[in-house]
């Protein structure tokens, strides 16, 4: 009886939510086989695409990308020669392939993720209710260990690339609604009131005042985005997806320090890249028509 | 007497949660002060009932809470009423359809901000042309209009420049240039000078007189200048937590204050800027026109007037001197009905205290004629 | 920030830098000299045998035990260090250095925990035969030997390379893997199959799973003893014979693997008993498949599966201990 005020917890009744979740996995895997069969399907339409189109860009066309973007992000040309020779190096290390292969599936999980993300930034903001309901489903998406549902993501979908940019979506999915959110609201009261003093009605007010006013500090949730797809890559490798995180766990798992540390130097590179070059986009702020000051 | 163009009757806005309470308090007699206590609501606009005629500007002014920037965001239904009526030709707007109410925000009013409200993502011309979009006009139309505007407040030229690279007198102007290309029927306007320098204040006051005079548009202004509203205003309201406490001409204001409080607000108003030559006039009975009739004279008890046969003044004596050939002197410079008292002060130094300032129209012709006596006595 | 308030950052930094070293584990205080640590590399057969070796050493010998995770690469450099005391399942291909540390006498094997284990490529029996009972047809009637993969690359068909098969590789690091792949390219399938890594074992056995459960087709590499095996009706595919010479290069057969039983120098002063009683210790792939499977089934835990083995089968262990210590266990188990 006493027991419960014992110093650990009484352990008579434990909660078992666990083997719920166990029996409906399978279930579902064999139940909705076909839907996920679709969908993976589709999915791996567009990614098996956009890996061919990466590939058709020869390396010099790829290097001299970011060597123009570069050069208009930062306005300097050294800038524009450094991250190019960076990219050079990633090339020099062997590890050209598996870079395209990451960035494949970088890319696609922040155009998923956007695609998904920023309609619910626009739906939240402004509405407390919404962004109340949101908020511990978007917590949990960020928080929950990523292996927790990536194991069942690979049932549903398989392994390779699918699963990778479906787990890397949910993990990047927050930042975008969270910011867009945030950036919506954080406009000049003045500014919306404006707008709806001159007859702007809901939608008119959104992308003609909102939306546009907001663009800096969404493409800054757009950059965190970014990074948090980068930082899946090795995770991403766990279940199967090929590049720079697949050599990454190979080096750890036969202790070649050297080859763990040449990866990782690649995917640093490619982080700082994509972060700088995206970074350039909203320091700018949209573009404006110049006329005489 | 023009028709009023816009009628607000019993207008009343509490804000904030408890709204039932708030209201029967409110019915029961309750002040700003005891229904926030009781409630945590703020009563910011109580029964305010007043009348802007066509072409006039009405100004309503008050200290900070004094719910004016409330209830001019009534008037286009920024914030909804609750309760009372707003009549605009004559109909409720407060039953209007959402449709409706769009269409009076696109056409029938237009609206300038104290922090200026523009758009950094747009240039200057698109921020102007910015109503006109709303509503749909083609490109070419609304640059158009927008262009005519932006002359009308003296830009012309800057279409192309960046929101960010305007001073604040600029931004003003641009924001005014928006609002005027609506062609709106009422401008409201709130506490549009209050963010600009000492200076470029004075300078924009003047600028909306000379388009005032142009335009004749019809504008609630609001401000907490007293003297910004005895310049701009033909109708001045004054309010307090609320309440509108006296709401007549400037100087039914300055000379009849219906309340100590309305006396203490004026207090520190700058009649020699606020008062000019019209308020302390003195008119004279004016021969009628005769063509090809020579000099006439016009006097009182004290001075006599020699005119020309186009009213204006050629000379003056003191009555009971010798005849009016005696002293022909010419006043110069002319002072006008509009000449702020404070320009009169220079002309009655230097010993000429006693003599006449005589006053004329904007024209040249003869007004009537005022005294140093005068002068000082409407300054104090 | 202000300068006081910079030098006092600076000095609970300093201060850090110094206590927390100071906390590492890795020096053990006298008092710690009777808690022995085994091993977890990360499945779950090995994770057996540590809490059935757990509950003898704690229940006839008083000494506590502790469990310590981590990847074989990483936990046996501090097997060799003594960080670590006992590893129940050397996987003895698995590290290429394994003998030359033996014959160094950097560790001590112990013995052999069984060595009726199997690894290779492994397909759902249904792909073969089909099944009847779930009515799932034979894809790949003819499949015996793992270049027989070959003919089936469209039954295996792979959804990111078209027109190639999948074959689903060892966990990347892992010895095997590599030998594997070599095999793969030796018998040509790099002609109609691909190679997948599937990242970790989780992942494979969630694939395995998968495809299970939905009757479709796989292969690829999976060991015995694993629940996977135990719960689900694989076939392993066959090969050419064994050949030591060659086996590296991809040539052959894989062999069963001696999984020994490895324990640091320092364990036999420290707990000689213990030593003894682990030399003794000796199960079967059999057996450990049973009794994963038995935990599969009944959501067990690994200590309440260990209970169920010991008590299951007194005649093996009765063999591992002293009389003495062995009433000491029976008693435990009642």
């Amino acid at each position: 009886m006493f027991t419960v005020l014992a110093d650990t917890f009484p352990s008579w009744y434990k909660l078992d939510i666990g083997s719920w979740f166990d029996r409906l996995i399978p279930l579902l895997v064999v139940r909705f086989g076909w839907l996920f069969d679709r969908v993976t399907q589709d999915l791996l339409w567009v990614l098996n695409g956009l890996e061919r189109l990466i590939d058709l860009v020869p390396w010099w066309v790829q290097v001299l990308v970011v060597f123009v973007l570069g050069w208009r992000a930062t306005r300097k040309l050294g800038r524009g020669s450094l991250y190019a020779a960076l990219l050079v190096l990633v090339g020099l290390l062997g590890l050209w392939e598996e870079m395209n292969q990451t960035l494949a599936i970088v890319v696609a999980s922040v155009a998923l993720s956007l695609v998904i993300g920023l309609p619910f930034g626009i739906l939240t903001a402004n509405s407390r209710r919404l962004t109340a309901g949101l908020r511990p489903l978007l917590d949990a998406m960020q928080t929950m260990p990523t292996f927790v549902y990536l194991i069942p993501a690979v049932m549903f979908f398989g392994l390779g690339k699918v699963p990778a940019v479906i787990a890397t979506t949910i993990y990047a999915v927050p930042p975008v609604v969270r910011l867009t959110s945030h950036a919506i609201e954080q406009v000049d009261l003045e500014v919306v009131e404006a707008g709806r003093a001159f007859g702007a009605s809901r939608l008119q007010l959104l992308f003609k005042v909102q939306i546009p006013q907001a663009l800096p500090t969404i493409m800054q949730g757009i950059n965190q985005t970014t990074m948090m797809a980068v930082s899946m890559i090795v995770t991403c490798s766990m279940i199967g997806a090929r590049g720079l995180g697949l050599e990454v766990i190979t080096a750890i798992n036969r202790l070649e320090m050297g080859r763990g540390f040449t990866s990782g130097l690649a995917i640093v590179i490619v982080a700082v890249l994509i972060d700088r070059l995206t970074q350039g986009w909203y320091r700018r702020g949209p573009k404006l028509e110049e006329g005489r000051p | 007497m023009t028709a009023a163009l816009l009628q607000v009757q019993g207008l009343t806005k509490i804000f904030g949660h408890g709204l039932e309470q708030a209201r029967r308090l409110l019915a029961g007699g309750c002040g700003k002060d005891e229904i926030f206590r009781r409630t945590g609501a703020t009563l910011a606009a109580d029964d305010v009932s007043f009348e802007v005629r066509e072409g006039e500007t009405f100004v309503l002014i008050g200290l900070s809470g004094s719910g004016k920037s409330t209830v001019v965001r009534c008037l286009n239904l920024l914030h909804r009423p609750t309760a009372g009526r707003i009549l605009i030709a004559g109909r409720d707007i407060l039953g209007y359809r959402r449709e409706e109410l769009l269409e009076l925000r696109r056409r029938r009013m237009a609206m300038v901000f104290q922090s200026f409200g523009l758009m950094s993502h747009r240039n200057l011309l698109d921020n102007v042309a910015f109503g006109l979009e709303i509503r749909g006009e083609a490109k070419a139309a609304r640059h158009a209009k927008a262009l005519q505007a932006i002359d009308l407040v003296g830009l012309s030229g800057q279409e192309g420049s960046r929101i960010d690279a305007l001073s604040g007198g600029m931004k003003q102007r641009v924001g005014l240039a928006r609002a005027l290309a609506n062609d709106p029927d009422v401008l409201l306007m709130d506490e549009p000078f209050s963010a600009l320098d000492p200076i470029v204040r004075r300078d924009m006051q003047a600028e909306l007189l000379k388009i005032q005079a142009r335009v004749k548009k019809t504008i609630v202004f609001i401000t907490h200048d007293i003297n910004e509203a005895f310049k701009l205003g033909d109708t001045i309201a004054i309010m307090k937590d609320g309440r509108i406490v006296q709401c007549g001409s400037p100087e039914d204001i300055l000379y009849r204050p219906a309340t100590p409080y309305v006396q203490e607000f004026v207090r520190d108003i700058d009649k020699g800027q606020a008062l000019s030559a019209w308020h302390v006039l003195r008119r004279l009975p004016l021969p009628a026109a005769r063509p090809g009739g020579g000099q006439t004279e016009v006097g009182d008890g004290d001075f006599a007037f020699v005119l020309d046969e186009a009213g204006h003044l050629l000379g003056w004596s003191r009555q009971g001197g010798r005849g009016p050939a005696a002293a022909v002197a010419v006043l110069t410079p002319a002072v006008t009905v509009d000449t702020p008292l404070r320009e009169l002060l220079p002309l009655l130094v230097e010993g000429r205290f006693a003599d006449p300032i005589a006053i004329t129209d904007g024209s040249g012709a003869f007004q009537g004629y005022t005294t140093g006596n005068a002068v000082l006595q409407a300054l104090v | 920030m202000n300068k006081h308030c910079q030098y006092a950052l600076a000095g609970c930094f300093g201060l850090a830098l110094l206590i927390v070293p100071g906390c590492s584990t890795s020096k053990a205080p006298a008092g710690q000299a009777k808690v022995i640590k085994f091993d977890e590399v990360g499945w779950d057969s090995i994770r057996f045998h540590n809490a059935v070796a757990r509950l003898i050493v704690e229940k006839a010998y008083g000494y506590k035990t502790e469990e310590v995770s981590g990847s074989t690469p990483i936990t046996y450099p501090a097997l060799k260090k003594g960080d670590i005391d006992v590893l129940m399942e050397m996987w003895t291909d698995n590290v290429p250095t394994y003998d030359k540390d033996i014959a160094a006498k950097e560790l001590m094997e112990l013995g052999v925990n069984f060595k009726d284990d199997a690894q290779g490529v492994y397909v759902p029996r249904y792909v073969i035969q089909g099944d009847a009972k779930r009515g799932i047809k034979p894809m790949a009637p003819d499949l015996r030997k793992v270049a027989d993969l070959a003919k089936y690359k469209t039954v295996f068909a792979d959804p990111e390379t078209p027109g190639k098969g999948r074959l689903y590789g060892a966990i990347p690091g892992w010895n095997i893997d590599k030998v594997l792949h070599k095999k793969y390219l030796h018998l040509g399938l790099d002609k109609t199959f691909t190679y997948f890594s599937p990242g970790s074992d989780a992942a494979l056995a969630a694939a395995f799973t998968a495809a299970y459960e939905k009757g479709k087709p796989i292969a690829g590499y999976y060991w015995e003893p694993t629940w996977l095996t135990g719960k689900y009706d694989l076939v392993r595919l066959g090969d050419e014979p064994y050949n030591a010479a060659t086996f590296n290069d991809g040539i052959g057969d894989i062999p069963s693997v001696r999984v020994t039983i490895v324990a640091t120098n320092s364990l036999a002063q420290r707990a000689p008993e213990v030593v003894e009683f682990l030399k003794q210790y000796s199960t079967s792939s059999e057996l450990t498949a049973a009794a994963l499977a038995y935990m599969y089934e009944t959501k067990a835990d690994y200590a309440a599966t260990a209970k169920w083995f010991l008590q299951k089968h007194p005649e093996l262990w009765a063999k591992w201990l002293p009389a003495d210590k062995a009433a000491l266990v029976q008693a435990s188990l009642k």
